[in-house]
């Protein structure tokens, strides 16, 4: 017992221990708790901290994506600026690659005609030494010709001499002559003139001869006698009609006969001839007497020759005073020829250098050329970056926006849950700012929406087709019927031709444009549109952008809505501008920007012209 | 008496199971509702239940491991599961995308709404259509459910 109690007393001192203990334990525990506790409010604070800078750090980033976006629609303006400008560069490469083959052709050309004028230099140098040459040679032959002249004159003097000379011994011989035959010394006379002399009888027998007769033929006189006279000349025919002739008229004078000798030798004669007669007056024969005139006829031949030398030399001095004027003319000439060689040697010597100019300038030319296609090689390169860029841009925005879709749709579902079923649940305030999350997301959805048609426009195909624009308009009328009825407008399409275009994205432009006259209608006055087109050349439309050349088809939409500040026409097309604030009139900034995206699929252009309060106008201008 | 409809839901996205099973449940129609969470899950129930066929798939097109269009081609390749009737239940409307779809074996087409109650009127206008209409090819012009 008292050992149950004593052990009962041990277990009551360990359990006050115990306690004691645990006393303690929660003693410090408790402390910790404070510890944690204050550990716990101080995480808190730092966390109210993060939170309100995230709120800061969430501002930040939408700033950043506002900034964000407008950089992306600053670089689609640089980009097609950028398109432009290498298209420039382009034309401008092939016009200097033309002018380069240009210039390269016309150094060819010059070339080939520096070469042509070397040759022909050369040809000259070598006509002139030949020149030189022959004045040289002519010099030379001029003075032989002065040499031989003075030699002929020499020749002709003595020859005049030679002449009065022989005149003398001819009138010597004559005198002879006439005192032989005026003497009656009969025969022995006879026999000793030195003419030869003979007789004929009717028959033209020889019925005599003297000695002179027996020396010039070298036949005997009893030979001679009793034969035909003609036989002893040359032309026994014109011998026979000699003495025939002496018989007729009495007598022959200076009849011209060659007497033939029997060794061959030929002796020229002159016959003077007459009949002689007996007492009773009847003819007896023919005396005839030969004069040898080998040596007059030498004479006379030398007369002729010393004329004809006389002409000869008259001529040959004429000739060389001609020569002298032709040397002069010709060593002017030579003058002539020195010169121009000497200016053709400069002239030469200019096209060297202008030849050597040239090959610099076409080296450099290459060169420019070599860096002009280098750099337009490097613009393509750039320019198929930029393109890709785009692209990726375009698709980035695409996607994008295609993703932003489904987070918003669930919010949207969530919302219309919470309003159909916690309706009564929630107060005034919080339907209220629910009904305006609501307005939110719906237009966060419209938002989207022209995003995705703004990119779609740019990525899709484009496939032309000839439409009837009346037919793309009354598609539109149909679609927009409600609005048109609620703004009690009226749409005229005037003369709507068929052009040439993507018919979906046309449809959308005509959608835009026509929806925006509805929309930005005045208050309480009737909405009046106006479509027109028109087919007209570039060149009556005087607008840059436009080639002269084509044929354009020009469609105008015209409204008597509220029009806009002039100012505004150009920033109208960008996208998110907007004029007026989203309560006063709905909308994105989108559906003009589309517009102008499709006019530019379509290789046109457009132009708004407005005027605040008096409607406004959209010009569109697509090749025909 | 109207039989038991079987529905199956191919969807990734837990928020549109959610608004699937919720419009689903306020219909008057009797219907049973499978789900699975992406391509490859499906085409492995299918092969699974090929002998007891769900009465119609209800496709959604962008799913992780195996996409909606994927899952379509295989499925109408298939000698055992082309006939089963599939309705395309897609965020995005492409006009492209809905063409490919219908000329792939789609039955019907429709967009995910973003109000509710349009969801669960879609969603009726279709269980009713399967289950009176049962399998008979639809036009080009009817392809895209609207509503």
């Amino acid at each position: 017992m008292e050992k149950i109690n004593k052990s009962n007393e041990n277990e009551l001192i360990i359990a006050h221990k115990e306690l004691a203990f645990e006393k303690e334990e929660k003693g410090k525990r408790a402390e910790e708790l404070g510890i944690a506790n204050k550990e716990l409010v101080f995480q808190n604070q730092e966390k109210e901290k993060r939170a309100e800078e995230l709120i800061i750090a969430n501002k930040e980033l939408v700033f950043q994506n506002e900034e964000k976006e407008k950089r992306a629609e600053e670089l689609i303006i640089a980009n097609k600026e950028l398109a432009f400008q290498n298209q420039e560069k382009e034309k401008r490469a092939e016009e200097l690659s033309i002018a380069n083959k240009e210039l390269a052709f016309q150094n060819a050309e010059k070339e080939k005609r520096a070469e042509e004028l070397d040759i022909a230099n050369k040809e000259l140098v070598f006509q002139n030494d030949e020149k030189e040459k022959r004045a040289a040679e002519l010099d030379i032959a001029n003075k032989e010709l002065v040499f031989q002249n003075d030699e002929k004159e020499k020749r002709a003097a003595e020859l005049s001499i030679a002449n009065i000379e022989l005149a003398f011994q001819n009138s010597e011989k004559e005198k002879r002559t006439s005192e032989l035959i005026n003497s009656n010394y009969a025969r022995s006379l006879i026999e000793s003139s030195m003419d030869p002399l003979v007789t004929i009888n009717a028959e033209g027998k020889i019925t005599d001869v003297n000695e002179a007769s027996i020396k010039v033929t070298g036949i005997a006189r009893q030979k001679l006698i009793g034969t035909n006279f003609s036989n002893y000349f040359t032309s026994p025919e014109k011998a026979q009609k000699g003495y025939l002739q002496a018989f007729e008229k009495g007598f022959v004078a200076d009849y011209g006969l060659t007497i033939k000798h029997e060794n061959g030798k030929l002796t020229d004669v002159l016959y003077n001839a007459s009949v002689y007669k007996d007492d009773m007056g009847k003819v007896l024969g023919v005396f005839a007497a030969a004069r040898d005139v080998t040596e007059q006829k030498w004479a006379k031949d030398l007369r002729i020759a010393n004329k004809e030398l006389a002409f000869q030399n008259n001529e040959k001095e004429k000739r060389a005073a001609e020569l002298g004027v032709a040397n002069k003319e010709l060593a002017f000439q030579n003058d002539e020829k020195e010169k121009r060689a000497a200016e053709l040697d400069i002239a030469n010597k200019e096209l060297v250098f202008q030849n050597d100019e040239k090959e610099k300038r076409a080296a450099e030319l290459d060169i420019a050329n070599k860096e002009l296609a280098f750099q337009n090689e490097e613009k393509e390169k750039r320019a198929a970056e930029l393109s890709i860029a785009n692209k990726e841009l375009l698709a980035f925005t695409y996607i994008s926006s295609h993703d932003l879709q489904e987070p918003l749709r669930k919010i949207q579902t969530f919302v219309t849950i919470i309003l159909e079923n916690e309706f009564e649940n929630l107060s005034e305030n919080g339907k209220y700012n629910f009904q305006r999350m609501q307005l939110a997301a719906g237009r966060m959805q419209q938002l989207i929406d022209d995003l995705l048609a703004f990119s779609r426009i740019s990525t899709t195909e484009l496939n032309f087709e000839k439409t009837n624009l009346n037919s793309i308009i009354d598609e539109v009328k149909n679609e927009l019927r409600d609005t048109i009825h609620e703004k009690h407008a009226t749409i005229e399409a005037i003369e709507l031709c068929s052009a040439n275009i993507i018919a979906f994205q046309f449809r959308q432009l005509m959608y835009n444009l026509i929806s925006n006259a509805l929309k930005f209608s005045k208050p309480n006055v009737p909405s009046h549109i106006i479509v027109k087109s028109r087919i007209v050349k570039g060149n009556t439309l005087n607008i840059d952008k436009l080639s002269p050349e084509k044929n354009y088809c020009h469609i105008t939409v015209k409204d008597n809505g509220i029009g806009f500040e002039p100012h505004f026409s150009e920033r109208i097309f960008e996208v998110f501008q907007k004029l007026h604030g989203k309560e006063v009139y709905a909308g994105t900034g989108i559906g003009l920007a589309i517009v102008k995206k499709i006019v530019e699929n379509h290789n046109g252009i457009i132009i708004a012209t407005g005027e605040l309060n008096k409607g406004s106008q959209f010009d569109i201008y697509i090749p025909a | 008496m109207t039989k038991l409809l079987n529905i199956l839901l191919a969807d990734d996205d837990k928020d549109d199971r959610f608004f699937f099973k919720m419009a689903l449940d306020a219909l008057t129609i009797p219907t049973e509702l499978a789900m699975v969470v992406d391509g490859e899950k499906l085409m492995a129930y299918l092969t699974e239940n090929a002998p007891q066929l769900p009465d119609v798939l209800f496709l959604d097109l962008n799913m992780p491991r195996k996409n909606g269009f994927e899952c379509l081609s295989e499925i109408k390749l298939d000698k055992n599961l082309k006939l089963l009737p599939v309705i395309i239940f897609s965020t995005s409307f492409e006009q492209e995308v809905v063409n490919q779809l219908y000329f792939n074996g789609a039955k019907y087409f429709m967009r995910k709404p973003a109000e509710f109650s349009q969801l669960r009127k879609i969603i009726e206008y279709t269980v009713e259509l399967i289950s009176q209409e049962n399998i008979s090819e639809p036009s080009r012009e009817n392809f895209v459910l609207t509503c």
